[in-house]
């Protein structure tokens, strides 16, 4: 049980700044998931709560104790790597020992703890295997159990699940959950995969080039993203978004928000174009409609009724666009300007 | 058709002929005629008058003193070399494997003594460990410490010779093992960071594990190589004092004109005794390698 704070933390890589006075708090108890491209800073926020490569500047409060000063084995945090780094001349029992053993737990009790948990990750047949006889997902759940074994207050996560395969991954996504739901400590799992994020998350930091984005629930992120980068980090295919006017501001709404007719349509938005592509994923349709002024913009249907190059309308109800300012920064139903901005897109409309 | 499978089946033959008739005149025949020779009264000027004395060698060797001592001497020679060489390189190369400024160099002057002929290593030292004006002795002196007598004295010759091999060797043996040492996955100690693992226990339990093959394969190749050490007995000893210093070989060596089917006898035994030490420590600890 416990909380984790980002003080103006800022780490450099040999004088590279990669993250510069971050400020995140993370909620006891919650299941918080960073996610963000490629290089974003997601792994290095992660080892500086375990402390295997500690901030340059400010500090880290575990449970608001300072610990920059704490050695990563005394923190209470436990942690799987990306690539699992599971002890290769330990069998899967000693690796699941390991940490117990550091700690002087007696022997009696050690042996409880690996076969329960063993029992837990689906181990309990491998225990006297070594890892290089195990497969990915099992090699993962090994990972997995060493971490849980220790009862740690914090548990960290960094794309546990990016070996396995997708049918794998759906089901240790859902056990994941319910080891959180289970155990009740705060997890903090990292991720550049949007659909874990939105699944898995009580409450996702969005990050991009080590600066926070968004911090808020996956449906906050996704009905009222805060910037243009969440509003197309978040959804797939990513909303579609179109300049508005001269200063640089933006509109956007998310493909499965579109509706195509063949006839006009009476919508806040709405433009005539031609279907470019189609793709058909079975339960929905995405299609890519060109408008006539060269913009393009992708929709999602759930029916699969118009062929490539058949000329349609897309129309977008008010309530379903969003607006973006000029530096990026999503605009508010409330917000003065946001009357403005719908007024002048309604002059945009074509057809 | 059947051509083409003829030459199918014989390609693979063909392929290893070169490097077959290599072994088998450099090693295969040479090994032969070594136990064949063994079994003779062998005469140099006159083969004709050689004699066939079936194990006559072989029980002559075992029954003489001087071949015990020669065995004995290469077995603490081997046993000193390995163990030294071993711990000190180890002790290097753990400690060159952390980034510093000077590692680099450290690591190429390490390696120098490998690249010098040990011809040349043993004169060096030869003077070096000279008693009266010999540079050792000297500094022993400055430092306070009785001098010692080195080579001349057959309390400390064998030892003597035991530090200029290890000398020789621990740079080539350090360099083994720190690429070993740079192969281990750094996640893997930072796992252990997070297991509250002690430094102690994560060299104990993870890097040697991790090396042990490396370590195992030195401790074979350095066994043999000891057991068959000559260069530096021959530079720096003779042999002596008082056949302190006569190692197998040496002692094999000290029969090649007078008694050559002695010799092959005694050759045959030192391979039986390499074969043998091969054989136990693979019995011995195959088992606690550890092979990715
Ligand atoms: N040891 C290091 N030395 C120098 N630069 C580093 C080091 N580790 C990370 N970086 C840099 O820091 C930035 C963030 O890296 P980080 O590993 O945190 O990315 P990430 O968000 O985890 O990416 P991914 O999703 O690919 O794992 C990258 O630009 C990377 O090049
Ligand atoms: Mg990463």
């Amino acid at each position: 049980m416990a909380s984790i704070e980002f003080v103006k933390v800022s780490k450099y890589f040999d004088r590279q700044p990669v993250i510069q006075d971050l400020d995140l708090k993370i909620e006891d108890g919650t299941f918080t998931v960073l996610v963000g491209p490629s290089g974003c800073g997601k792994t290095t926020l992660l080892r500086m709560i375990a402390g295997i490569d500690p901030q340059t500047s400010g500090t880290v409060l575990i449970d608001g104790k300072d610990v920059t000063r704490i050695a990563p084995g005394k923190r209470g945090v436990a942690m799987v790597f990306q690539n699992y780094a599971i002890y290769p001349t330990m069998s899967v029992r000693e690796n699941i020992e390991f940490g117990l053993v550091n700690n002087k737990v007696p022997k009696a009790e050690r042996t409880r703890l690996v076969e329960t948990i063993g029992e837990t990750v689906g181990l309990a047949d491998y225990l006297d295997r070594k890892p290089s006889t195990l497969s990915g997902g099992q090699r993962q759940r090994v990972a997995l159990a060493r971490a849980m074994v220790k009862n740690p207050s914090v548990f960290l996560m960094d794309e546990p699940l990016s070996n396995l395969d997708a049918k794998l991954r759906v089901q240790m996504r859902i056990e994941l959950i319910e080891l959180h739901k289970k155990l009740g400590t705060t997890f903090v799992y990292v991720t550049h995969d949007q659909v874990e994020a939105m699944s898995m998350a009580d409450t996702i930091v969005l990050m991009n080039k080590g600066v926070i984005q968004q911090e808020a629930p996956p449906e906050v992120v996704y009905r009222k993203p805060s910037n243009l980068f969440a509003a197309q980090f978040i959804g797939v295919p990513p909303m579609n978004i179109a300049p508005l006017g001269e200063d640089r501001s933006t509109f956007g709404f998310r493909p499965e928000n579109a509706v195509l007719a063949a006839e006009p349509g009476s919508f806040h938005f709405s433009a005539k174009g031609e279907i470019a592509t189609r793709e058909m994923l079975g339960s929905e349709t995405i299609y890519q409609v060109k408008t006539g002024d060269g913009r393009s913009f992708m929709v999602k249907c759930p029916d699969d009724i118009f062929h490539v190059d058949q000329e349609v309308y897309l129309g977008v109800p008010a309530d379903k666009l969003f607006f973006f300012g000029a530096d990026g920064n999503r605009i508010e139903e409330r917000d003065a300007r946001y009357l403005d901005f719908l007024e002048r897109l309604r002059g945009q409309s074509h057809g | 058709m059947d051509k083409k499978r003829i030459w199918e089946g014989f390609r693979p033959y063909v392929l290893i002929a070169p490097a077959m008739a290599g072994i088998f005149l450099f090693v295969m025949y040479p090994v032969g005629y070594l136990i064949y020779l063994s079994l003779f009264k062998y005469n140099l000027l006159n083969k004709d008058k050689s004699r066939f004395v079936g194990l006559d060698n072989f029980t002559q060797i075992l029954g003489r003193g001087d071949f015990y001592k020669a065995l004995w001497n290469t077995t603490i020679y081997t046993a000193g070399v390995v163990v030294l060489t071993m711990l000190l390189s180890l002790l290097f190369a753990v400690w060159l494997n952390k980034k510093g400024r000077f590692n680099s160099i450290v690591q190429a002057g390490i390696f120098t003594p490998h690249v010098v002929s040990i011809v040349s290593i043993s004169l060096v030292w030869l003077w070096l460990m000279e008693p009266n004006q010999g540079l050792l002795n000297y500094v022993l002196k400055l430092v306070g410490l009785p001098p010692s007598d080195w080579l001349q004295s057959s309390k400390t010759a064998l030892m003597s010779i035991i530090i200029v091999s290890v000398w020789q060797a621990i740079g080539y043996y350090t360099l083994i093992i720190v690429a070993a040492l740079q192969s281990i996955s750094p996640s893997i100690y930072e796992a252990a960071a997070l297991d509250n693992a002690s430094k102690f226990k994560v060299f104990y339990k993870i890097t040697l594990p991790m090396i042990s093959p490396q370590l195992f394969f030195i401790l074979i190749i350095m066994t043999i190589g000891s057991f068959k050490v000559f260069d530096t007995v021959q530079v720096m000893t003779g042999g002596g004092p008082n056949n302190a210093t006569t190692t197998l070989v040496y002692y094999i060596y000290g029969f090649r004109t007078t008694n050559i089917g002695y010799a092959s006898a005694t050759g045959v035994l030192l391979m039986a005794v390499i074969g043998l030490l091969t054989f136990v420590y693979f019995r011995l600890l195959a088992k606690k390698v550890h092979y990715q």
